[in-house]
């Protein structure tokens, strides 16, 4: 009955999420009320650096840094209580469940150990496997993200790797477990134009075959109106609207307007670009 | 007589080891122009600044700006002609200076008088107010801490200005700002710019002209309003353009 219960249940739940950093002078409030639920699509939290949008993936997964402080009124994967659980559950959770992919791939993979071992050392973690197995399984990976002579790129360290070969080696690794959401914090912004284009085909095409649920985290709004479902547009903390990716050009926001409205478009030059006017508003209440 | 290009570039050829890194690269600058050089990474476009920046001894063809034929190792006087923004500004100030002393070490160097007016100066210009003189560039954001690398190398008054990928590590409405601060600034000093990009949109905003180069070549050179239309001749062109323009505002809301 519980477990029927449970099935049924949103991947993720969220109601009243409130992150705090205690400093010594004041406290900063990172995010301030934030509620969603995650079914099996594609969701977009965007904003600029400093609106709390990768605090709510970090949330999720109990990452948030000292001095911060985590409170909501629920936070739940598939109906199972986040806040209930103890430090172990959640950490069985991480990687097997609910995985991370950074934005830097530079700062995120261990600098000493081979690409191909840290892959197949996040499926150890999980899984009860011998090491060829598992050996086996992260070369499968490395397939799957579309790297084409695995077994060479296996013994590479993360140094001798591109950017968009590293940024597919920490999907290949964070995808190992078959999680079923996966929380992609800015994954592409460090990446050119046409391996940008590649490594989101990737991600698209394993999240519609596995039925994982997305939270993609990203200040590039033409990018989350094309590749996402639905979208969130945080600032300082706060949902300024939520809306369906398609009506993004439409959000009746006017933080959501002027996020559009100062980007270059080749096709549409203009003298100036327009520049945000922060109303103090929108981060009071 | 026709004046000289502000920046000339012969059969510019660059190998590190046994990488041949750029090939008979040639294009010319107008004075007062801006000009574009896009491509992936790996394309060598970082590497033509860093050569007529000075910051790479090993290239041979030939260079000129203006009159002036580039040295290998370039005099000092060179680098009061011609500047660089670097990509990254959490990595191209000094952490340990405060802003002041970042400022002022160009000018030292140089022995150029009134060092204080001038600082004072190049902060106003770049839309910082004195106060973050005597701060440190941790106590900056993103944005401010461009502005800074901006005003560092606007503080001598150079006639050329080397950007490489000026925006890419800042957000899409601290850009808008950069962007148009860069306009004004090259409308009020008449500067020729030459900006490294992998994002076409934002050189389509700042340039006439553009190149785009792939392995080491540039393989097609054409002004930005032609490529708008015709969409390029070469194939990598189109790839570029396409993937451009997936990410961008009227191919992906416009078709929706």
């Amino acid at each position: 009955m519980t477990n029927d219960m449970a099935s049924d249940a949103p991947l993720i739940e969220v109601k009243n999420l409130a992150v705090r950093f205690h400093t010594p002078t004041r406290i900063v409030e990172a995010v301030r009320g934030l509620s969603f639920t995650l079914g099996r699509e594609k969701l977009a939290i965007v904003g600029e650096s400093g609106s709390g949008k990768s605090m709510t993936g970090r949330a999720i997964l109990d990452l948030v840094p000292w001095p911060g402080e985590v409170s909501a009124q629920r936070l739940a994967y598939r109906g199972r209580d986040l806040q209930a659980m103890k430090p172990q559950e959640r950490r069985g959770l991480r990687g097997k469940h609910i995985s991370m992919v950074m934005q830097d791939p530079k700062f995120s993979l261990n600098p000493v150990m081979t690409v191909g071992k840290q892959i197949a050392e996040a499926y150890r973690v999980h899984t009860r496997v011998s090491a060829a197995e598992a050996r086996e399984r992260a070369l499968a990976m490395l397939e799957a993200v579309q790297i084409r002579e695995p077994a060479r790129v296996f013994d590479l360290y993360p140094h001798e790797v591109s950017g968009g070969m590293g940024q597919r080696v920490m999907i290949a690794m964070m995808l190992i477990g078959e999680p079923d959401v996966l929380i992609a914090d800015e994954p592409t912004s460090a990446l050119d134009v046409t391996v940008q284009a590649q490594i989101l085909d990737i991600l698209e095409r394993l999240v519609t075959d596995r039925g994982m649920g997305l939270i993609f985290i990203s200040h590039d709004l033409p990018l989350v109106a094309a590749f996402c479902d639905r979208v969130i547009v945080m600032y300082a903390g706060r949902v300024m609207e939520t809306l369906d990716a398609k009506d993004l050009r439409h959000g009746k926001h006017p933080y959501t307007q002027g996020l559009l409205g100062c980007l270059p478009d080749l096709d549409h030059p203009r003298q100036r670009l327009a520049v945000l006017d922060r109303d103090p508003a929108w981060a009071g209440g | 007589m026709p004046t000289l290009p502000a920046i000339s570039v012969t059969d510019l050829n660059v190998s590190f080891g046994a990488a041949h890194v750029l090939r008979d690269v040639s294009f010319s600058v107008a004075n007062g122009e801006s000009f574009g050089l896009v491509g992936e990474s790996g394309s060598g476009k970082s590497t033509v600044l860093r050569v007529l920046s000075g910051l790479n001894p090993v290239w041979s063809g030939d260079i000129a700006f203006g009159e002036t034929v580039h040295a290998k190792k370039p005099a000092k006087s060179f680098f009061r002609q011609v500047q660089m923004v670097f990509q990254d500004p959490f990595a191209s100030l000094h952490p340990r200076m405060t802003i002041d002393g970042i400022l002022a070490e160009p000018l030292a160097i140089h022995g150029i008088d009134r060092p204080d007016e001038r600082i004072a100066g190049a902060l106003r210009d770049v839309g910082l107010d004195e106060g973050f003189r005597f701060r440190y560039p941790h106590q900056l954001s993103g944005g401010q801490r461009q502005r800074v690398a901006i005003a560092r190398a606007l503080a001598l008054e150079p006639s050329v200005l080397l950007l490489d990928e000026p925006t890419s590590a800042l957000d899409v409405s601290i850009q808008a700002e950069v962007l148009n601060l860069l306009q004004d600034i090259k409308q009020q000093r008449n500067l020729t710019m030459v900006i490294v990009s992998h994002n076409l949109a934002v050189v389509g905003h700042m340039c006439n002209r553009v190149a785009v180069m792939n392995g080491g070549k540039i393989v097609e050179e054409t002004d930005i309003a032609s490529l708008r239309e015709t969409g390029g001749r070469e194939i990598y062109t189109r790839e570029l353009l396409a993937a451009s323009r997936r990410v961008s505002l009227s191919a992906t809301l416009g078709a929706a």
